[in-house]
């Protein structure tokens, strides 16, 4: 066998090995029910939840208490609601995102985010929004 | 749509015109000169390649034009085009009416548009007997961008999307506001008197410089591409090689800098707190120089000895590909949910995806032997199987699982893309042949191989996670996004194979080296590089193993291209590589040690009883209060307002541990906006030391939170000189003087009592008033709210009005609140030796650049 051939098969071995790493055991899309079910099983392991900050309820931060507590209600894209823990400052746009991604795993009583995407709505928005309008 | 009889006022129709009329100039010229082009290649005429020529210096000067055109509309804020009044406003200042300019989708598409058209007219006069072939590819590109700023026809067979669009038409509500109906509709331009402006985050001098600088970089990954399949073309299957080598090292050092701009910005400019976060849209602009980096090692080795040809070939016209997925990502909208700066979806997608596949088929169809009928209907074939899988991503909306049969299309699609690529590979090999020799162990071509497929392998897990988003959307999965730490885990192992081979090549002969002489070399720095990774990581602190493995093989990399370089000494200007290879060992040290060792001061330790994450990262600091950031004193002193910009100023204090003498004392001034459209904004401020930055950034403030109310009211008299305490008892006020003052102009009297305040934070003045005009009575009051005691005062009666009240006497009604102190919740992050990331990003492109010189030099020569 050729020394090239070695290489090659290497090569692909080591790619196989991601295929199998990334998609063996992936980090998936949930709901807030499912997030909560698998906690249990893999209680290491973190899940996205797609959510929409609950407007009517508590948004809870009070930097003077605590800096790294922000707490809120989100309900799911299959209107699951729950009460999401973020330990960290309050992320900047949350109360005007219309989105946000969860990261994070199930603990008891609430969602503990670990990392918040939240897409700030003017933020490369090609739309055109009434607010913008009616200046 | 607005009623055809209306005459709008104001409106500069002719500019949007003659812009539109331009694009599609560029497109007709670029579409007839790349026929003319591919006629001089197939029938080899020299006048018709005059022809396209001419047609290409047109195509050039039209999207001169275009770019020219637009840029007048957005300087002269003509609002009454959608991409002015979107991406500009009346304030900004020159410089980032420049940002402007590429903040849009179309203005960045014209960008990449103008360089190639740039790249073209210098390959016209450059590449001699190789410009037919060439600019017949480049032309087609061209022609592929331009129809993505046509902007003709309806969703969802809408082709492009103009830049010159109307406000008016593209927001037909526009002319509906209830204002234009007292204006009239024909004046709707009063009203858009200042457009959207640029976001606040692209307000940085760095976001002027590194788009261009990106898209300079996408745009020479087309060179070699170009010719690679003008070499297989026209039957020069090695002399494609050297150009493409050129533009392959220029595209290396323009993409790299690009990309690593970007990351300067992110660092500098935003508040996520570093340089690279393995965001899918940092990713896509990381894929391709990956890919190229790894093609120009090949092409080096095909070069030498002829091996490898076909992969060469292969990863030249990959990166190129990559390119174009790069747009795919970053504009279709389909990383939606992944990334945080993603384009939004323009209805392009589909288009997009097409030109992919176009540029693959078309490939694949250049290296089809000219008598194999056959084969090009079965490449017919491939590709209309593969243009199925458009219509699976465009449909954007929703998470609809397709059915188990698309699904099973789909894989057959990308069966048949595989399959195709084979087919590349084959026809490539029948017309290459192979060199039959064996391989020897320690041959330079044969580590160059390992190393670069060692890159190709970082690229593979970065292309397979990165395009998750794509996969859940083609095979209705459920997979998400890969945090930081998952590719850091990945990416570090597969950095160190290639520092490793990055020290070790250098010292190997291509075909065959001796061994022993090798072994010394190597040996030799590997011995210098132990020695310093020991002394060095005194200061750097490194415990884990893998970490100071990696660090060593990163000093390693350093330390042998160095011992090589100096070794020829008297050939400095072929060192091109080892310097580019020292500048990438330097760079991946700055990234292990400022990342591993990257300290957060402003961290509180956390509850070791609590199950939470150890994500306390933020602090609280009041103002003129000290608090304790090992090894800072840290004092908020004070916010210094400009416009909606707030300066905080934060005083950092570090003393001598001897006699705490003041060792160094300097203050930050992070930003934060509370902007009224997006909330607050944050932008960092750092203090650059060689060895270190401080990087801060305010998280949350202040004027951000709900006021409280007032409570506990109480309505008292108070009698002159004399004291009270408030309800609670913790602020004492007393009536120090009541002062009357007439103005003699419009004879109205001021009755204004003034208190002192005592709280335990020190003494405050109240003096709320009452105006009184003779004949009308009370006509005006202000009450007084002192934040800083937590206490409001309202005047409410005072001797005339209540003949009973002595004059020393007045009734004033208080109430309380927690006193408020300004705070700013803050962050704070030391990055040791940060330095060396940006250091050797410079040392590895002046390498790169060194090297384009020296290769021209030896191309001007054959």
């Amino acid at each position: 066998m050729k020394l090239v051939h070695i290489l090659g098969i290497v090569f692909i071995g080591i790619a196989l090995a991601f295929v199998v790493s990334l998609y063996g055991n992936p980090t998936k899309y949930v709901s807030f029910p499912e997030a909560a079910g698998y906690a249990a099983e893999h209680p290491d392991k973190e899940y996205h939840v797609v959510a929409r900050l609950d407007k009517q309820r508590e948004l809870f931060y009070n930097p003077r208490q605590n800096p790294n507590y922000c707490s809120f209600y989100a309900i799911d894209s299959l209107n699951n609601p729950a009460k999401v823990v973020y330990h960290n400052a309050k992320p900047q746009d949350i109360e005007r995102t219309e989105k946000v991604v969860l990261i994070g795993k199930w603990s008891g009583d609430h969602f503990e985010a670990s990392s918040i995407l939240s897409k700030c709505p003017s933020k490369y928005n090609e739309e055109l929004s009434k607010e913008q309008l009616s200046r | 749509m607005q009623e055809p009889s209306i005459t709008f006022n104001g409106e500069h129709l002719f500019i949007g015109n003659l812009g539109h009329a331009l694009v599609v100039l560029a497109f007709c010229s670029a579409l007839f000169g790349g026929v003319f082009y591919w006629l001089a290649v197939s029938k080899n005429d020299n006048s018709l390649r005059k022809a396209g020529r001419w047609m290409f210096l047109v195509h050039a000067l039209s999207v001169l034009g275009v770019f020219v055109t637009l840029f007048v509309i957005i300087q002269n804020h003509y609002y009454e085009y959608q991409y002015a009044w979107q991406h500009s406003s009346n304030s900004l200042p020159l410089k980032y009416m420049i940002s402007c300019f590429w903040e849009g989708q179309e203005g960045s598409f014209l960008l990449w548009m103008f360089w190639h058209a740039l790249i073209g007219v210098i390959l016209v006069f450059r590449s001699k007997t190789w410009e037919s072939p060439v600019l017949a590819i480049i032309c087609l590109v061209q022609v592929a961008l331009a129809t993505m700023l046509l902007g003709i026809g309806d969703a969802p067979f809408k082709i492009g999307s103009s830049p010159f669009e109307l406000t008016r038409m593209m927001s037909p509500d526009l002319l509906q506001i209830p204002v234009l109906q007292t204006l009239g509709k024909a004046n709707y331009l009063q009203v858009l008197k200042d457009g959207n402006g640029l976001n606040p985050l692209l307000q940085n001098y760095w976001m002027v410089i590194h788009p261009p600088t990106l898209f300079l970089g996408f745009a020479t990954a087309i060179v070699p591409f170009a010719y690679a399949m003008a070499g297989i073309w026209t039957g020069r299957m090695r002399q494609w090689l050297t150009p493409a080598l050129i533009w392959g090292l220029i595209c290396s050092a323009v993409l790299g800098t690009g990309i690593i701009m970007g990351g300067f910005w992110a660092y500098e400019s935003l508040s996520f707190g570093g340089y690279w976060a393995w965001d899918p849209v940092e990713n896509a602009s990381l894929m391709p120089w990956l890919l190229i980096i790894a093609s120009v090692h090949l092409i080096l080795v095909a070069r030498a000895t002829g091996r490898h040809l076909i992969t060469a070939m292969l990863l030249v016209s990959i990166s190129f590909f990559l390119v174009l997925y790069a747009t795919f990502l970053t504009r279709s909208g389909i990383l939606g949910d992944a990334s945080v700066h993603s384009f939004t979806d323009l209805g392009m997608s589909g288009q997009l995806l097409l030109f992919l596949f176009l540029f693959i088929f078309l490939s694949i169809l250049l290296s089809a032997p000219a008598g194999e009928p056959r084969q090009w209907l079965g490449v017919a074939f491939v590709a209309l199987l593969m243009v199925n899988l458009v219509p699976a991503v465009v449909e954007l909306g929703g998470h609809i699982a397709p059915s188990w049969l698309s699904v099973g299309i789909r894989i057959l699609d990308i069966l048949a893309f595989v399959g195709g690529m084979l087919l590349f590979v084959r026809n490539l090999s029948r017309q290459t042949g192979s060199v039959k020799e064996e391989e020897q162990m320690f041959s330079r071509e044969l580590w160059i191989l390992a190393g670069s497929l060692a890159v190709v392998l970082s690229l593979v897990q970065v292309f397979l996670s990165t395009s998750n988003p794509v996969w859940n959307k083609l095979f209705g999965l459920n997979l998400g996004t890969l945090k930081e730490a998952d590719y850091n885990q990945v990416q570090l192992w597969l950095a160190m194979p290639v520092l490793l081979f990055i020290g070790a090549t250098q010292f190997l002969a291509y075909r065959k080296t001796d061994g022993r002489q090798l072994g010394r070399d190597m040996l030799l720095s590997a011995s210098i590089a132990l020695a310093i990774t020991v002394a060095v990581n005194f200061s750097f602190q490194i415990i884990s193993f893998k970490y100071l493995l990696f660090l060593f093989l990163g000093v390693y990399a350093v330390v042998s291209n160095v011992l090589y370089l100096s070794a020829q000494r008297h050939k400095l200007k072929l060192g091109g590589a080892s310097i580019a290879h020292a500048g990438f060992g330097v760079l991946m040290v700055g990234v292990l040690v400022s990342s591993v060792n990257k300290k957060v001061l402003s961290a509180v330790p956390v509850d070791p009883n609590s199950k939470t994450p150890a994500l306390a990262e933020n602090i609280t600091l009041y103002k003129q209060r000290t608090a304790l950031m090992q090894p800072y004193e840290v004092q908020f002193k004070g916010v210094k307002q400009d416009g909606l910009n707030k300066y905080f100023q934060i005083q950092f204090t570090r003393r001598n541990a001897k006699d705490s003498s003041i060792a160094d004392s300097f203050s930050l001034y992070p930003l934060a906006q509370n902007n009224p459209k997006m909330g607050l904004l944050a932008e960092p401020d750092t203090r650059h030391y060689l060895w270190a930055d401080l990087f801060t950034h305010v998280s949350y403030e202040s004027s951000l939170e709900q006021e409280e109310p007032f409570s506990d009211f109480k309505t008292d008299t108070f009698t002159l000189y004399r004291s009270r305490l408030s309800s609670d008892g913790t602020r004492k006020l007393t009536l120090d003087s009541i002062i009357t003052t007439r103005e003699e102009a419009t004879g109205a009297i001021r009755i204004q009592p003034k208190f002192s305040v005592e709280t335990l934070d020190g003494v405050f003045y109240a003096a709320p008033f009452h105006d009184y005009q003779l004949n009308l009575g009370l006509i005006g009051s202000r009450d007084t709210i002192l934040d800083a005691a937590g206490l409001l005062m309202r005047f409410d009666k005072f001797n005339p009005d209540n003949n009973n009240l002595p004059a020393s006497q007045v009734i004033v009604t208080t109430g309380i609140r927690e006193p408020r102190r300004d705070f700013v919740v803050l962050k704070a992050i030391l990055f040791p030796w940060i330095n060396l990331v940006w250091a050797g990003t410079i040392i590895m492109v002046l390498g790169f650049a060194m090297a384009v010189w020296r290769r021209r030099a030896e191309q001007a020569i054959r």
